[in-house]
């Protein structure tokens, strides 16, 4: 019973974020610079508050259920996309081969989530343990896309604008921690589905106040204030000399 | 043995995103460090190298080698850093209204990207000799790319008038 309060008491909350989330977006003309992260914020409330009202329908509530969830994850490979059409739009140079290493990682991303499906349904399952696995095998592939994004900007030494780097990693933590409760949820017995749903939700809950706090924290601006002071620079420039003459 | 390997997948998702939101948080200003490019050139020399290798023995030789390339990977890693500066300045002076100014910044900032690429190869080769000190993968490219960008980022200053001392500073 406690369960079930705490799952509605974050419900609630993720719905009350989520509506924060479309306002600020629609607010901000956030659509304009990333029109799929808005349809996907925007697509989630509008679920939202469908559900609320389905909830006495079972049967319409379980295929609906996993309905949104197939655009969900459909939507959330756009935003992935998006991300990574907006971090190397500046940098014609790497461009080409960003994107050359981006479509090999999906494809290597792509037959990890074959060989998950391969291996976590070897006879005749049920519908609800198909799309378990379905949803693991396609989490394996969104989570890689998104390691990737970091990892390469991180060797390529981009620089993420303050909504984009927001967006990633909200995107990234929920994820990540949906991956997670759903390779477990396999593993363990349905009376742990409840710890399982908590932790998905309070892990979607975050998302979303990353979500709003990158949107909202003003942009970081490069000055030439950021610059260190000549005397600074020297002092460095002589510690390098005495670590090379010893 | 296939949720192990999707859970490790998870968690180190988590932590990469954590290491990112930590390095997110620095200052971009305190990645600029000067580079002694003369000192990098000495580093590099393969004549040096060589006269190492044949008057030191092959243990003495790899101990000595090891060290050199921790000292060049410091020096690629700072002028890896230093390009990243650059790129964040030249995506400021992309938005000047002044075209010279815009086009001198995508100048800089094509370079600045090839010398991130160059560093990342030249890590690559580092490490390799450094697990085999008897290979020889100096990076050659580096340090002329290096120098061009240092001057074109002199004239980028010039254009746009800046008293900032990043091109003295690289």
């Amino acid at each position: 019973m406690a369960v079930k309060s705490l799952i509605d008491g974050l419900t609630l909350a993720g719905a009350v974020l989520q509506g924060a989330l479309a306002l600020v977006l629609l607010g901000r003309k956030a659509w304009k610079r990333y029109p799929l992260f808005t349809c996907y914020a925007i697509f989630g409330f509008a679920v939202s508050m469908m559900f609320f009202f389905l909830q006495r329908r079972p049967t319409i509530f379980f295929y609906g259920y996993w309905i949104q969830e197939a655009i969900t994850i459909s939507l959330g490979f756009a935003v992935v996309y998006e991300i990574f059409k907006n971090l190397f739009s500046t940098h014609e140079a790497l461009l080409k081969l960003a994107g050359l290493i981006f479509r090999w990682t999906a494809t290597a991303l792509l037959c990890l989530g074959v060989a998950v499906i391969l291996v976590q349904s070897p006879g005749t399952i049920h519908l609800g343990k198909a799309v378990l696995v379905l949803e693991e095998a396609t989490r394996v592939v969104e989570v890689g896309l998104l390691m990737f994004l970091f990892g390469a900007s991180a060797a390529f030494g981009l620089h993420w604008k303050q909504a984009e780097f927001g967006i990633a990693l909200g995107l990234g933590l929920y994820v990540a921690v949906q991956l997670a409760t759903v390779a477990l949820r396999s593993q363990i017995g349905v009376q742990a589905w409840q710890v399982m749903n908590v932790v998905s939700i309070l892990a979607f809950d975050s998302s979303l106040l990353v979500w709003l706090g990158y949107l909202l924290a003003p942009e970081r601006v490069t000055s030439a204030g950021e610059v260190p002071k000549r005397a600074q620079l020297e002092q460095w420039n002589q510690a390098v000399m005495e670590l090379i003459s010893r | 043995m296939i949720t192990v390997i999707v859970i490790a997948l998870a968690l180190c998702a988590v932590v990469l995103f954590y290491t990112a939101v930590r390095s997110r948080r620095k200052q971009p200003g305190q990645d600029v460090r000067p580079i002694d490019l003369t000192a990098f050139r000495i580093l590099m020399d393969r004549d040096d190298e060589l006269f190492l290798k044949e008057n030191l023995s092959r243990s003495k030789f790899s101990h000595i080698k090891r060290h050199r390339i921790r000292v060049m990977l410091r020096y690629v890693g700072r002028i890896a850093a230093n390009a990243s500066a650059v790129l964040r300045m030249g995506e400021a002076a992309r938005q000047n209204s002044m075209p010279e100014v815009a086009d001198a910044a995508a100048q800089v900032m094509a370079l600045a990207t090839q010398i991130r690429l160059q560093c990342l190869l030249a890590m690559m080769k580092l490490s390799l000799e450094y697990a085999v000190p008897s290979l020889q993968l100096t990076p050659g490219m580096l340090e002329p790319k290096y120098q061009s960008l240092r001057d074109s980022v002199s004239r980028l200053g010039v254009l746009t008038q800046s008293k900032a001392p990043l091109a003295i500073a690289i």
